[in-house]
């Protein structure tokens, strides 16, 4: 009955200091959110407007994509669509050979990691750098990042110094934060000065200009682009606002939310290519015009990839982004892992509580857990439902349906509490596994109403 | 059919019902004394707000604020303590190992301590590759939030621009707060009269 969520999250929960470390040092993210979004009256309305304008950009997409394209090819820049992974890997792999490139400087993008993007390029001969300090840790480590804004949370400081004493020469045992960062600036210097080409995500694309803007703190995405000839601006369609209004609502949401800052330190706003450069921005398709078509889960579309469910989740604080199998971890990502294949990623719809805390503060107002309560509702129609769960719900169902049957389980439920251990915790009872059950009452609350002792 | 015309066509197939742009008033915070509230703002992310009266003396308020800076940038004409005029080079790569940049920008925004800068220089790569940043902006340049600083870029033609809030910052080593990731280490930003 484990799901492969389950079973990684035991692999996590084994270490339960690191465990601790990571819940705690997420949640201080959430309440660092929380304080942020007290300090004005006008939170819930931004978050509101925030979804309205959402659901206008997404159900007008392709006036909006058209209305970008015109007024970017104006501006100088080259657009360029992409339906899936396959075409959108070729295209930056062409203008990449176009301009005889051989490596390539990238701040984060989610959409590159969804098509596999850097494995494809490097398969093909091409070194690609990625700038944004958590990620290149672990580009370095060869791992994969487990959280979409905090990718290297799961790292501890002297794994990043041990890597570091190999990779750069760093000083043995050390392990100081400010240190490493240092050290990696020093190191990163050379690369953004002699990249043949830069790639960014796009937080942002406004229609009525033509403009995307991209939101960092650390600057790389900046250092990236300012050097090289070529910047590729890559982006989910859903990317998409209507205009300087509308990004105003999310410049004050997108940092507030995901990592309780007013704004991040840049947002930065390319609207033409730089020095004699050129600048090209591919559209990306990749399964979100399906998902047009889902009405129990169009919202996800309205996601700008803050984060923010990961951080409040109950789950993820203790189960960590590597025990999700969906490259995008947290209630989102089994969102986005169900629209993708349902079958391949429903493991993870076992990760959650139903709390609906990342519904509650989501700033696009997606609801996440109400989503995923309903793709549980549907995964026998996957076939994918656990066996086990099917025989304990029949069982319920039986026993509820029959009162009499039911109060009479209940007074022979306290037998339970005598059993002898080899009965009660044993293979059939896997909530016992690393849990005690609660002592049963000797008197079940029905009784105990009927015999008038509780007033 | 080209990759276009596929997802265009799959777009209009697939949405369903269309929403309608929605009612964008919003009744947003206002301060009673902005230049405070953007000194407050710029000091939690980082930096430091000075605002200098009339008859300061600008180039000795940078000396003060930089003392060890010894390679200064700097395109306008009132800051004497340049070392050179980052328009005068032909590559942007000899911007590398520049202790300080002086540079214009346009407006504050006092809710969260960013200051727009829409490009000024040859190349950008200078507001980003110093190791210390100091902005000027006019005294009274200065909005409430985010909604009234993009009505002022309404319209406005820029090649690149930049909302700026302090210096160059991480937290990716186990959430310690480091600044100078790649960029700047230290932002001052400076009202002029």
């Amino acid at each position: 009955m484990s799901t492969k969520h389950s079973i990684a999250a035991a692999h996590f929960i084994a270490d339960r200091e690191h465990e601790k470390w990571h819940d705690e040092s997420l949640w201080m993210v959430r309440v660092k959110r929380d304080k942020m979004s007290r300090m004005f009256p006008e939170w819930e309305r931004l978050r509101q407007m925030a979804n309205d304008i959402k659901m206008y950009s997404n159900s007008h997409l392709d006036t909006l994509l058209q209305e970008f394209e015109k007024n970017a090819t104006a501006n100088g820049a080259i657009v360029h669509w992409a339906k899936d992974t396959e075409e959108f890997n070729q295209t930056v792999y062409a203008i990449l050979k176009d301009h005889g490139a051989k490596n390539m400087i990238k701040s984060k993008s989610m959409l590159a990691e969804e098509c596999h993007m850097n494995s494809f390029l490097i398969s093909k001969g091409m070194d690609i750098v990625e700038s944004d300090l958590g990620e290149r840790i672990l580009q370095l480590m060869h791992l994969a990042p487990s959280h979409i804004v905090l990718p290297a949370i799961h790292i501890k400081r002297e794994q990043v110094g041990e890597m570091m004493e190999k990779e750069m020469g760093t000083e043995k045992g050390n392990s100081d934060p400010t240190y490493l960062t240092h050290e990696v600036r020093k190191n990163m210097r050379e690369k953004f000065l002699h990249a043949d080409a830069s790639m960014t995500g796009v937080n942002f694309a406004v229609a009525s200009t033509g403009e995307i803007v991209v939101c960092t703190n650390e600057g790389n995405a900046d250092m990236g682009t300012s050097f090289p000839h070529l910047h590729i601006a890559v982006m989910g369609m859903e990317k998409i606002v209507p205009d300087l209004e509308s990004l105003g609502v999310f410049t004050r949401l997108l940092a507030r939310s995901g990592t309780g800052q007013p704004i991040t330190s840049y947002t930065s706003h390319y609207r033409k290519p730089q020095n004699g450069g050129e600048f090209h921005i591919v559209i990306v398709d990749n399964g979100r015009s399906q998902i047009l078509a889902n009405q129990e889960h169009l919202r996800t579309l309205n996601c700008i990839r803050c984060g923010e469910c990961m951080n409040t989740c109950p789950v993820y604080r203790r189960s960590g982004g590597y025990s999700y199998t969906y490259f995008i971890p947290g209630p989102i990502g089994i969102n986005l892992g169900m629209l993708r294949d349902p079958i391949k990623y429903s493991d993870n719809v076992s990760a959650c509580s139903l709390c609906l805390s990342c519904s509650n503060v989501c700033p696009v107002k997606i609801d996440l857990g109400e989503q995923i309560y309903r793709w549980r509702q549907q995964l026998d129609s996957f076939h994918v439902a656990s066996a086990q769960k099917k025989v304990m719900s029949g069982g319920m169902k039986y026993l509820m349906e029959r009162p009499r049957l039911f109060n009479m389980a209940l007074k022979f439920a306290p037998l339970a509490n005598k059993m002898p251990r080899f009965m009660v915790y044993n293979g059939l009872n896997e909530w016992g596994e690393g849990r005690e059950l609660p002592a049963f009452a000797g008197k079940s609350f029905n009784e105990m109403w009927k015999n008038n002792e509780i007033k | 059919m080209s990759s276009k015309e596929t997802i265009l066509a799959a777009i209009r197939k697939n949405t369903l019902k269309q929403y309608d742009k929605p009612d964008m008033s919003v009744d947003a915070i206002q301060f009673a004394d902005k230049e405070a509230q953007f000194a407050e703002s710029l000091k939690a992310s980082g930096g430091t707000a000075v605002y200098m009266q009339a008859g300061d003396d600008l180039n000795r308020m940078i000396g003060e604020h930089f003392p060890e800076a010894k390679r200064i940038a700097s395109n306008l004409p009132e800051v004497r303590c340049a070392t050179f005029n980052p328009d005068d080079i032909t590559d942007p790569r000899e911007l590398d190992n520049t202790d300080l940049a002086i540079i214009r920008g346009e407006f504050a925004v006092a809710e969260n301590g960013a200051v727009w800068i829409p490009k000024s220089v040859k190349y950008k790569g200078l507001y980003f590759i110093s190791s210390n940043l100091m902005i000027l902006v006019k005294k009274g340049e200065i909005v409430n939030n985010m909604h009234e600083a993009y009505r002022k870029l309404e319209g406005k033609d820029y090649d690149f621009g930049v909302f700026i809030s302090g210096p160059s910052k991480t937290a990716d080593i186990e959430q310690a707060l480091v600044f100078g990731a790649h960029g700047p280490i230290g932002v001052v930003v400076a009202f002029v009269p």
